[in-house]
């Protein structure tokens, strides 16, 4: 009786009872978001005192939780039709969505020599493997396979392509040397290059990044792919942790959120493409 | 170094495997007798974990244990939160890893107790239940603790299911072996390695332990 008496307690005796110590918001990001609203999440933290916790993956598995019923506050797509989606299967909010940033592609190479100077050059057998996200879940991933296509060597490069995950794996793949180049987020890269001024969005031209050995990245001209419209939602039916989920979705849409965001790499809602050129 | 997720990690696989080593000591009990009828199906229906692809016993507690199942909105309706994607979730999945370890090593445990001792037993008095918990369970004692033991450090180690049915929610369900995942994938590896270290050394350190009991037991 004293061992059942114990496991219980182990099972629930150190979560918090309902309305004492208030549970983290939280918040289920693509995985482009995860250098980015590592700062926003610590901006939330020290603006409202309360913790918040962070899980990344790729949007389509995100969204396919949160329909199943995954617990989370926030949902922060890397694309727009699967906020509709969650909202579609009755739990996020629609009169929370909120599109905060438009996302950008990038090819990245751990070594900047590797990088090649157009994406037409991914065809020169050098490239033995060129990772992405997988397009069928990962919204960067589709816009890379968009890319490829319009630049019409998508059938020649299929075999060498390797799916990641997310488009935080597809970096690792590249950053561990197992794939000469990656398509990631350009927000994953713009970490290696802190304070580097953002390339155009339509430039073409190789960058090296900033620090050591940050490796070396290319913008994929908008041009190639469909827009990639990222927006938020807040999830779940308890009143207070909306409030709470609504004011991390604002601080996101605040001036400081957009300044961090735009660090990133990222365009704004409101920003046109023509404007930034 | 995050030691959160380690913490959450042992805690959930203490749980696990005491539910585990109850259960799994009843089942190796149960699969010992030889008129139980259809025992080697169950033995090989429990046994199957250890070898199925962590998709598909992730599928099929999201469809026992899942939001649409009757058990998973029974209980729902209870506690008034869901198996799936919270720690119950991360503990059932670590259950499902550490459950075979026991009831394999049980059955092997108790198949070599000479029946001897618990008919002489039996002779002098003891019933069923007196005789198996005074006489065979301590005679087995060593092989079900090393199954235990075996069972403790696979549901420590358990990714596939838990990342299924569980999801990766710091502080809830990101265990151990997820956080590492986490942190590989966002180039934090110096974060990862404090708990690749640790995870090494518990599966080592336990196994060489599992050996030396076994080997001593075989030899008394």
């Amino acid at each position: 009786m004293k061992a059942a008496c114990a496991l219980l307690l182990l099972l629930f005796g150190c979560r918090p009872a309902p309305g004492t110590a208030p549970e983290p918001l939280r918040v289920a990001a693509a995985a482009d978001l995860s250098l980015a609203f590592e700062e926003i999440g610590a901006l939330y933290r020290a603006e409202t005192g309360q913790s918040l916790s962070l899980s990344f993956g790729s949007t389509g598995l995100l969204a396919k939780q949160i329909s199943e019923g995954g617990p989370f506050d926030v949902f922060a797509a890397a694309n727009v039709s699967f906020v509709d989606q969650v909202i579609g299967a009755g739990r996020c909010d629609a009169s929370t969505k909120t599109m905060y940033a438009v996302g950008r592609v990038a090819l990245w190479s751990r070594d900047p020599a590797l990088l090649p100077a157009r994406i037409e050059d991914l065809k020169e057998p050098r490239f033995r493997r060129v990772a992405l996200a997988n397009p069928e879940h990962a919204p960067y991933g589709k816009a890379a396979e968009e890319a490829l296509r319009a630049a019409g060597i998508y059938e020649e490069l299929k075999p060498r392509l390797v799916y990641a995950e997310n488009v935080r794996q597809a970096w690792q793949f590249a950053e561990s040397g197992n794939v000469e180049v990656a398509f990631v987020a350009l927000s994953l890269v713009r970490s290696n290059a802190v304070g580097e001024a953002v390339a155009p969005t339509g430039a073409s031209t190789p960058q090296a990044a900033g620090q050591g050995s940050g490796g070396a990245s290319l913008v994929i001209p908008t041009e190639l792919h469909r827009r990639i419209d990222q927006a938020m939602a807040v999830c779940g039916s308890d009143p207070g942790r909306q409030a709470a989920g609504k004011r991390f979705v604002e601080l996101v849409s605040s001036d400081r959120g957009r300044a961090i965001m735009r660090r990133y790499g990222f365009l704004l809602p409101g920003e046109s493409l023509a404007e930034i050129r | 170094m995050d030691y959160l997720p380690l913490l959450l990690s042992f805690r959930i696989a203490i749980v696990a495997t005491l539910l585990a080593a109850v259960l799994g000591t009843l089942l190796g009990a149960l699969l010992r007798s030889p008129r139980l009828f259809g025992r080697d199906l169950l033995d090989a229906l429990i046994t199957a974990p250890i070898v199925l692809p962590p998709t598909v016993l992730g599928y099929y507690v999201l469809v026992a244990l899942g939001r649409s199942s009757r058990i998973g909105q029974a209980y729902e309706a209870l506690t008034g939160s869901s198996i799936v994607f919270t720690t119950t979730g991360a503990t059932i999945a670590a259950f499902i890893g550490a459950l075979p370890m026991v009831v394999k090593s049980a059955r092997a445990a108790f198949e070599g107790v000479d029946r001897v001792y618990v008919e002489a037993a039996r002779t002098l008095g003891a019933s069923p239940l007196r005789a198996f918990v005074t006489v065979e369970l301590p005679l087995a004692a060593r092989g079900i603790i090393a199954g235990t033991m075996l069972g403790f450090a696979r549901s420590l180690g358990d990714f596939g299911v838990t990342l299924m049915v569980a999801g990766d929610i710091p502080g809830e369900t990101q265990t151990a072996a997820l956080a590492i995942y986490d942190a590989i994938q966002a180039g934090r590896e110096r974060d990862a390695l404090g708990m690749i270290l640790i995870l090494s050394a518990v599966a080592i350190g336990l196994l060489y332990a599992v050996t030396k009991l076994t080997r001593s037991s075989g030899e008394r």
